[in-house]
């Protein structure tokens, strides 16, 4: 299916929005959506919510043989995947832009900033490995993919734990969960990525936009930090010419960012870990909100109330009293009424006069009360309807 | 490729000189364009050869590596070739578009070299059953201008006479496992002997005779062409009929005759220049497309 | 990043650069006579070949043509023989897909598309030998490439790269310096509006250095642009000397 494309009037409309400094949603221009983190069952297994964008990633292990350059370190294997019920755009097996540029910026925000401690996914050294491989697929596209791709990715690996193994010799145990606790992996830090959308060559810039906002964005420049204030990447896009300061600045935004949510996931990971010690449910059954079916809910917006009263109360006052017009009713014939008056039908009519004529014609007869009204719309030939004065009707 | 479009009454004119022994660009039937050959422009390679001629550009890379043999000749090496078709050639190779070119071509070439007379594969052995050098020859079209295979070989050729084979120590360790060291000198090398590596003439039939070297303007005319590997000696090593028309089997036989003529001719300059070329050392500047 | 030093104490790196050295940077325009432009560009072992076909109708599907600009099309690809292993797939794989998505971007901002409505130029980007440095080399054999071509555009795109080794940022980095671990930044910039047209980082730099590294890239890409402008106005030179006898 092909996208449904964004009308000229919505694309003035947002871009004379943003010069306003106002966004759709009513967010700042440094604002993030909600952001929601949830565990599911299984250990490695991460939902995002971005608003309402939606992305679950899966992290999973096995034992592989190494890279013949590295035998002493593990291998990691990142997967994006748009399935197409995120947005009626994505096809599944097209290999288009965005999947090879998301694939790839998740690949080097993770992988080259070496997050993970590789060496300690080594088993046998030149033998066996551990090879983690994190599957992020998108499941409802509302703009803004790479930070949430990327806070999934990360929690999922913080949340995984593989399973341990005991080396004797040359022969691997692999214990089963029920054996032996399963041990998680050791996460130097945590990249997150930032997104800053540029409207009008540059002047205009907001953080994490909205699939309206991505449809009519100039560039985008991505950047991806951790806590400790080191930029792990960037990267721009789309054909935007940058100046340095503009980097910089969004670097330092980034970085307030970035703690923000770094904290959100910690505290999402400790929750999980809370709930699983003392028993309680976990999983992604628990943390759907109970909703009925039935009824239509609708998340609750923000509203600005400051002076509402008195801009309402100014508004009535300029505004014209509105005419009083109390529509009589015209009795026509017994059993018939009629209560205002209806327009003139004007299919077939070919000269303004009589047009003009008929409009005469009828207030004139308005001013009479008690005359005959001819409904001139009415598909019969001729109908001629007395006055009560008594004679018969014909039609 | 930059895809040529002749006209009828262009390809008349064509047709008619040739009967007359007189060419577009003022070439005799069975002469060569202007070729330009040089060797060890990539240093990444353990041996690399530019050839253009006129028009078309082919760039050889040859990198050696060790591997298992063949089952079925256990002490012998072997050659891997693969082709690639730029985009820059034509805009029509761009992503998929040239494999169907550079999968043909690279066919074409094994069949050539795939007898035991052409290079000594048996020197490429470390050893037997184990170990063996595999030569993987890379060949990248950057121009194309009609005569690709005459090129190709050209440059193949030139490009095994510049590879240098690191050479190898087999050494025992205490548990009898065997230890193959290569060795770091830049010097001590092995050097592959192309004396008897054959050079590809094709030869393209337009109207009642034959040309050698056609330009894609003259290959428009023709409909039938035939390629013959010929080495040194004049030994005819392998012989393709290509293009969708017919040859008869007088025009076959003249058209080999010539090409085992011109082929002759063309291996001794080549080893001259080639040796000339090496003999200049260490002093002699590299050009590669600086030129 | 154990092992190879990569900046000694006197302030030399590997190959016996200074800090802010550039390497040998050597270029040529018009090396092949078929397409509408080439250029061949050394810059230091990397060495890019860059042609440039266009502007033309657009090839393939007609829905891929703009009413109001040309568009570009770009397809980075590295020789098998051009890195020390021996790669099996010269383009296709999602490195490589992703380098001709910045390049196609960095044109993009640069080229004066407004002037071809429905239109299509195609830039092809080969690397021979690949030692570090291998988008920059392409960006700037494509500029040149395009100038030999006669499409207009805003400036040149001078690209470089740049890395931080031990609080001292270096300039334009080899192969064995993007590999050991450090980060690298690299820049692709219209040197006399100052304004960048893609900045691409990896590995991990602390955000107080980050002013520092694109300072220098940035003065490195003003000297590539000198380079540049030189190639060019002397290979008009020999052009119009050509031309006119």
């Amino acid at each position: 299916m092909r996208e449904t494309p964004l009308s000229n009037c919505e694309r003035d409309f947002l871009l004379k929005s943003i010069e306003a400094k106002k966004r759709l949603d009513g967010r700042q221009t440094y604002d993030y959506r909600n952001i929601k983190i949830t565990f599911g069952t299984d250990y490695g297994c991460c939902t995002v919510c971005l608003g309402k964008t939606r992305v679950l990633a899966q992290v999973s292990c096995e034992l592989v043989p190494p890279k013949d350059a590295r035998p002493t370190e593990g291998l990691m294997f990142f997967n994006l995947e748009l399935s197409p019920m995120a947005s009626p755009g994505f096809q599944s097996n097209r290999q288009s832009e965005l999947l090879v540029t998301l694939n790839r910026q998740l690949e080097r925000c993770l992988r080259n900033s070496r997050c993970i401690d590789t060496e300690s996914l080594c088993v046998i050294s030149g033998e066996k490995v551990w090879q983690i491989r994190v599957d992020v697929h998108v499941l409802n596209h509302d703009g803004n993919l790479m930070d949430a791709a990327s806070v999934a990715a990360i929690s999922a690996l913080s949340h995984f734990k593989r399973p341990e193994v005991a080396i004797q010799g040359r022969d691997v145990t692999v214990f089963s969960p029920e054996e032996r606790d399963p041990v998680p992996l050791s996460v130097y830090h945590m990249p997150i990525c930032v997104s800053f959308a540029f409207f009008q060559q540059g002047t205009y810039l907001l953080v994490d936009p909205c699939e309206k906002e991505e449809q009519v964005m100039d560039g985008l420049l991505v950047i991806a930090m951790n806590k400790h204030r080191e930029i792990c990447f960037i990267q721009s896009s789309g054909g935007i010419m940058l100046l340095k300061d503009q980097v910089l600045r969004c670097s330092k935004i980034a970085s307030v960012k970035v703690s923000e949510i770094t904290e959100l996931i910690s505290k999402a990971l400790e929750n999980d870990k809370r709930v699983r010690k003392e028993g309680g449910k976990f999983g992604f059954a628990e943390s759907v909100a109970k909703e009925r079916i039935t009824v239509l809910t609708r998340e609750e917006a923000p509203l600005e109330m400051t002076d509402v009263q008195a801009t309402a109360d100014e508004i009535i006052s300029k505004a014209d009293a509105p005419p009083e017009v109390v529509p009589s009713p015209v009795i026509v014939a017994t059993g018939t009424g009629q209560v205002g008056e209806g327009l003139q039908s004007t299919w077939g009519l070919e000269d303004d006069d009589d047009e003009e004529e008929e409009m005469s014609d009828l207030t004139e007869r308005e001013k009479k009360k008690d005359e005959v009204m001819v409904i001139s719309d009415s598909e019969e030939e001729e109908v001629v309807i007395l006055n009560q004065a008594g004679q018969s009707k014909c039609s | 490729m930059a895809t040529i479009q002749v006209s009828e009454a262009e390809k008349v004119y064509i047709m008619h000189g040739v009967r007359d022994d007189s060419r577009v660009d003022g070439r005799g039937c069975e002469d060569y364009r202007h070729m330009e050959i040089e060797t060890d422009v990539v240093s990444n390679t353990d041996g690399s050869a530019k050839v253009s001629l006129g028009q078309t550009d082919i760039l050889v890379g040859i990198k050696a590596e060790i591997g298992r043999p063949r089952p079925m000749v256990p002490d012998e090496g072997y050659l891997e070739f693969f082709v690639d078709c730029s985009a820059n050639a034509t805009p029509e190779f761009e992503g998929r578009g040239g494999e169907e070119l550079g999968v043909e071509l690279s066919n074409n070439l094994y069949k050539v070299f795939n007898n035991r007379h052409s290079l000594d594969l048996r020197s490429l052995c470390i050893r037997p059953g184990e170990n063996c050098w595999v030569l993987y020859v890379d060949v990248l079209l950057l121009q194309c201008d009609g005569n690709l295979f005459d090129a190709m070989s050209i440059a193949i050729k030139a490009a095994l006479f510049n590879t240098r084979i690191p050479n190898v120590h087999i050494s025992e360790d205490e548990e009898g496992g065997k230890e193959i060291e290569l060795s770091d000198d830049p010097y001590d090398c092995m050097r592959l002997n192309v004396e008897n590596v054959p050079c590809i003439v094709t030869l393209c039939k337009i109207g009642h005779r034959h040309v050698v070297d056609a330009t894609l303007q003259e290959k428009s005319c023709s409909v039938a062409s035939l390629l013959i590997s010929v080495t040194h000696k004049g030994t005819v090593t392998c012989v393709r009929k290509l293009g969708g028309g017919s040859l008869d089997p007088d025009s076959i036989f003249e058209m080999t005759e010539t090409g085992k003529r011109v082929g002759k001719m063309l291996h001794v300059p080549l080893m001259e220049l080639l040796q000339k070329e090496e003999n200049l050392g260490r002093e002699r500047t590299k050009v590669g497309f600086l030129a | 990043m154990a092992g190879l030093e990569l900046l000694s104490d006197q302030g030399y790196r590997l190959d016996g650069r200074k800090a802010t050295e550039l390497r040998k940077l050597q270029a040529r325009m018009g090396v092949f006579g078929q397409a509408d432009g080439s250029a061949y560009m050394e810059q230091g072992n990397t060495k890019a070949l860059a042609v440039v076909y266009g502007p033309h109708e657009v090839r393939g599907s007609r829905s891929k043509s703009l009413h109001d600009r040309a568009v570009i099309n770009c397809q980075y690809s590295m020789a098998t023989f051009s890195t020390a292993e021996r790669k099996r797939r010269p383009h296709g794989d999602r490195k490589s897909s992703e380098m001709s998505l910045h390049l196609k971007q960095t044109f993009e901002a640069a080229v004066l598309t407004q002037l071809y409505p429905r239109s299509q130029i195609d830039i092809y980007v080969k690397i021979l030998q690949s030692d570090g440095g291998n988008y920059s080399a392409c960006v700037n054999a494509a500029t040149l490439a395009l100038v030999d071509a006669g499409i207009p555009m805003r400036d040149y795109v001078c690209a470089c790269t740049a890395g931080f080794v031990e609080d001292t940022p270096l300039a334009d980095l080899c192969h064995a310096e993007e590999s050991g671990g450090g980060t690298t930044l690299s820049l692709a910039l219209l040197p006399r509006s100052e304004s960048i047209a893609l900045v691409q980082m990896d590995a991990r730099l602390h955000q107080d250095h980050l002013p520092a590294l694109m300072e220098a890239a940035t003065v490195a890409c003003k000297g590539l642009s000198k380079v540049l402008d030189d190639v060019v106005r002397q290979h008009l030179q020999e052009v119009s000397v050509q031309t006119r006898e």
